[in-house]
């Protein structure tokens, strides 16, 4: 495909579009809902689909006109397809759908996870394959080997919870609202990473992941206390467990990429936003001499011109061919459909 | 949804840039059905560049009953909400497609739609599948039920049509009769705060 793409991303809680040709960013517009579910402490999926409907053209207009481009001027429209929450997920295909069969345009149906790993092929990251990336977020914590943009082979992944469902469950527990990641890095940031032992998850040479078992032990911490944690004991047990979930990401990732060959490594997801896996991810690379490739925070957070760099690496189906396609909440087996 | 558009466009022999405007049913109804017949129409509005207007889904199926029933009779579109609930509404029909609105669209159980007529006094159309989601409680006196397959008993799209051009067209939001159940269930926690 070639020629610039429009894409959309509804997936979760963000309302994304953007205009990507090549490696280019032509624009990329994201409206979060994140304070709208906040009173809730987490992700509400009928309330994400019903702000996805009265935000998503809007948000598609605004990406256009940033991008100076008028619907005529785009080769193809790119959505996300899956995984993600239904209701949401069938916003942007319904409209994307709709808007692609009255232009006259191909369609992209694409997967969010491929969208994360693209990232860092987007300029000026600009990284090419092979290289390990890691993908963690609230819904999702896995690795894969790209030899291939095309073909991502899944490596693995967590066996329970995702990363950023680890941190946001710890950061409730230490009681610091939701979302909690800012909240946890932050607080985590003034304590002591050793005054605790958490511990950490699967151990050995698997390439999967676990955070059951941190969560609890977390749990335990805080409720054999008389009175909720305060001050530095606090800050202490953040970091801590922060520590907990984050070294197993940076050190599985060195070490797969060093184990399959490849000369550079990927961060994706929400939580590669986090300063502290950067920096383990980034001592460990340095060690090893890989080259760590981590895109600017709003492409590593849900965005549309992740979505638009995978579509160039997926199948477009012709006008008017996809006039059937629906969005599915899974993932395909193998994990990602590219 | 989208194929269904193609589909009869195609059969009178227009394509998508012939459109000069789009009709949508905002609700109430399903919320998923609901948002993704909205979605296919704004997307499509904004592609070509036409209006989108909404039309109420019960006022739409409140015209097939009328259809059905003496003129400037009672007429009452139920539709199935799930949970033991309708979708409803109260009209009087008269001339030219115009309906007066007697009970506004509401979520409401079958057994209080009932009192609801009882307090109206008058006999009474119903049409729709709320009909045999009822479960017989609308049952009664002076109540005509129109069959549930009957053509007066769906939302015709033709209908929605109608209702715009007798000016009751509506910006093309959905109308959700309910909340989420989330937002019940925080308020419930916050009332019960001492
Ligand atoms: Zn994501």
């Amino acid at each position: 495909m070639t020629g610039p793409i429009l894409a959309i991303e509804t997936s979760c809680d963000e309302t994304a579009a953007a205009v990507v040709a090549g490696r280019e960013i032509l624009s990329s517009v994201v409206a979060s809902q994140a304070e709208l579910h906040a009173p809730y402490g987490g992700v509400v999926p009928e309330v994400a689909a019903r702000h996805h409907l009265g935000t998503v053209n809007g948000v598609v207009d605004e990406a256009l006109d940033r991008a100076g481009l008028p619907l005529d001027g785009v080769a193809a429209v790119a959505v996300t397809q899956r995984p993600g929450l239904i209701g949401a997920l069938l916003i942007g295909v319904a409209t994307a759908k709709a808007i692609a069969y009255a232009a006259r345009k191909p369609l992209i149906m694409v997967d969010h996870l491929h969208g994360h790993i693209a990232a860092s092929w987007l300029a000026p990251v600009s990284l090419d394959p092979p290289f390990v990336s890691l993908v963690a977020s609230g819904g999702h914590t896995r690795l894969d080997l790209v030899t291939d943009l095309r073909d991502p082979r899944l490596l693995g992944q967590t066996i329970d919870d995702a990363a950023g469902e680890a941190i946001d469950k710890g950061a409730r527990l230490l009681g610091l609202g939701y979302p909690g990641g800012p909240a946890l890095e932050r607080l985590a940031s003034t304590g002591s990473h050793a005054a605790h032992e958490f511990p950490v998850g699967l151990r050995g040479a698997t390439r999967d992941f676990s955070y059951a078992g941190v969560k609890t032990a977390l749990l335990y911490a805080v409720r054999e206390r008389d009175a909720p944690p305060t001050g530095q004991e606090r800050a202490d047990l953040a970091a801590s467990y922060q520590e907990a979930v984050l070294r197993p990401l940076a050190d599985r990732l060195i070490s797969a990429a060093v184990d399959e060959g490849v000369p550079a490594v990927a961060l994706g997801g929400g939580v590669a936003a986090n300063g502290r896996l950067r920096e383990l991810v980034g001592e460990g690379a340095d060690r090893h001499g890989l080259r760590l490739a981590v895109p600017d925070r709003s492409l590593c957070t849900d965005n549309a011109a992740m979505i638009g760099a995978a579509a160039q690496f997926t199948e477009a189906v012709p006008w008017p061919d996809y006039l059937g396609l629906d969005a599915v909440a899974t993932a395909p087996p193998g994990g990602i459909a590219a | 949804m989208l194929e269904a558009v193609h589909g009869l466009l195609a059969s009178v022999g227009a394509t998508p840039p012939d459109l000069d405007g789009i009709v949508v049913g905002v609700g109430p109804g399903g919320f998923t059905g609901l948002r993704i017949g909205l979605a296919t129409a704004l997307g499509l509005g904004q592609a070509l560049g036409i209006p989108v207007t909404g039309a109420s889904s019960l006022e739409a199926l409140a015209l097939g009953v009328a259809e059905v029933a003496p003129p400037g009779a009672l007429v009452v579109p139920v539709l199935d909400a799930r949970r033991r609930e309708l979708f409803a509404a109260a009209y009087r029909s008269a001339a030219g497609d115009a309906l007066e609105e007697l009970a506004a669209p509401q979520a409401i159980a079958p057994g209080d739609l009932a009192d609801l007529l009882d307090g109206l006094g008058e006999p009474a159309w119903i049409g729709g599948d709320g009909v045999p989601a009822a479960g017989g409680a609308l049952d009664g006196p002076g109540r005509t039920l129109l069959a549930p397959g009957a053509r007066a008993s769906r939302v015709s799209a033709a209908a929605l049509v109608a209702r715009v051009r007798a000016g009751a067209g509506v910006p093309a939001r959905p109308v959700y009769a309910r909340l989420p159940d989330a937002e019940v269930n925080r308020r419930a926690r916050e009332g019960a705060r001492p």
